[in-house]
């Protein structure tokens, strides 16, 4: 247990965090996007959080495992299964034969607001290792 | 350690370090459904001798979301500058103690 694993603790929140704010961003990117490699239109991605054990690699190493348990992790990335919102569009070419297209069921707006909770979150982690940096900072200065 | 003072000052940064690092998971899972706010009992464990893990406990009194997840930012942030200023004056603390022993060294050395 040293301050130093706090830092992978806030690590593995930074990285959580950014890869809800990248499924988010790439959610509001394919808000319109009709045609996937799987077929049909696009389905709204989220990222699931579980608590999960970080390791320092040096502890690995050391062979002293450290009390590890505290970092967060993605545990799943869900695909939304729900209907695609049709939208009555003749002339578009994914149109089918009653003149409606499929569009990926995406809320512009409920994403935008997740996306802020990530970017939030993510900052709240950076506080808190910039807050612990500062600790061992003072650790070391002892040694002056 | 030096003295009883210094004993007692380095069990305190050492649980203050503990607390941050639960502090710093509870930001971490901030967003993770069903997670719990964890804590230790600083007073208790402070009392108690050194050299035992401090004892993890989940807080009560704090509002649960909808998804099973009760951290408050507001505290865990409020906990994170308490315990790096705290741990600031130990450490200012403990250098004027570290100062006053090397003093005595050096400045014996002349006689």
């Amino acid at each position: 247990m040293s301050l130093f694993s706090v830092l992978s603790v806030g690590a593995s929140g930074m990285a959580a965090q950014r890869q809800r704010a990248e499924l988010l961003v790439e959610n509001l990117a394919n808000a319109e996007t009709t045609r996937t490699p799987e077929g049909g239109p696009y389905r709204r991605k989220d990222a699931v959080f579980e608590s999960a054990t970080v390791e320092s690699p040096f502890a690995t190493v050391f062979g002293a495992q450290l009390e590890a348990m505290g970092g967060v992790a993605v545990s799943e990335i869900v695909v939304d299964q729900s209907e695609p919102e049709r939208r009555y569009q003749p002339g578009h070419p994914d149109a089918d034969k009653d003149g409606y297209v499929a569009f990926p069921k995406i809320n512009t707006a409920e994403d935008m607001v997740d996306l802020m909770g990530a970017s939030r979150g993510y900052e709240a982690n950076v506080s808190a290792i910039s807050a612990v940096k500062d600790m061992i900072q003072r650790s070391i200065d002892l040694m002056r | 350690m030096v003295d009883r003072i210094s004993g007692q000052l380095e069990r305190y940064m050492d649980l203050l370090s503990s607390r941050q690092k639960l502090v710093a998971s509870n930001i971490a899972n901030a967003d993770t459904p069903g997670y719990h706010t964890r804590d230790i009992d600083f007073q208790r464990e402070f009392l108690q001798s050194a050299g035992l893990e401090p004892q993890v406990s989940e807080v009560d009194g704090l509002r649960t979301k909808n998804d099973g997840n009760n951290v408050s930012l507001d505290r865990e942030a409020r906990l994170l500058s308490e315990n790096a200023l705290r741990f600031n004056v130990a450490s200012q603390l403990m250098r004027s103690r570290l100062r006053g022993v090397r003093s005595a060294i050096q400045e014996g050395r002349g006689a």
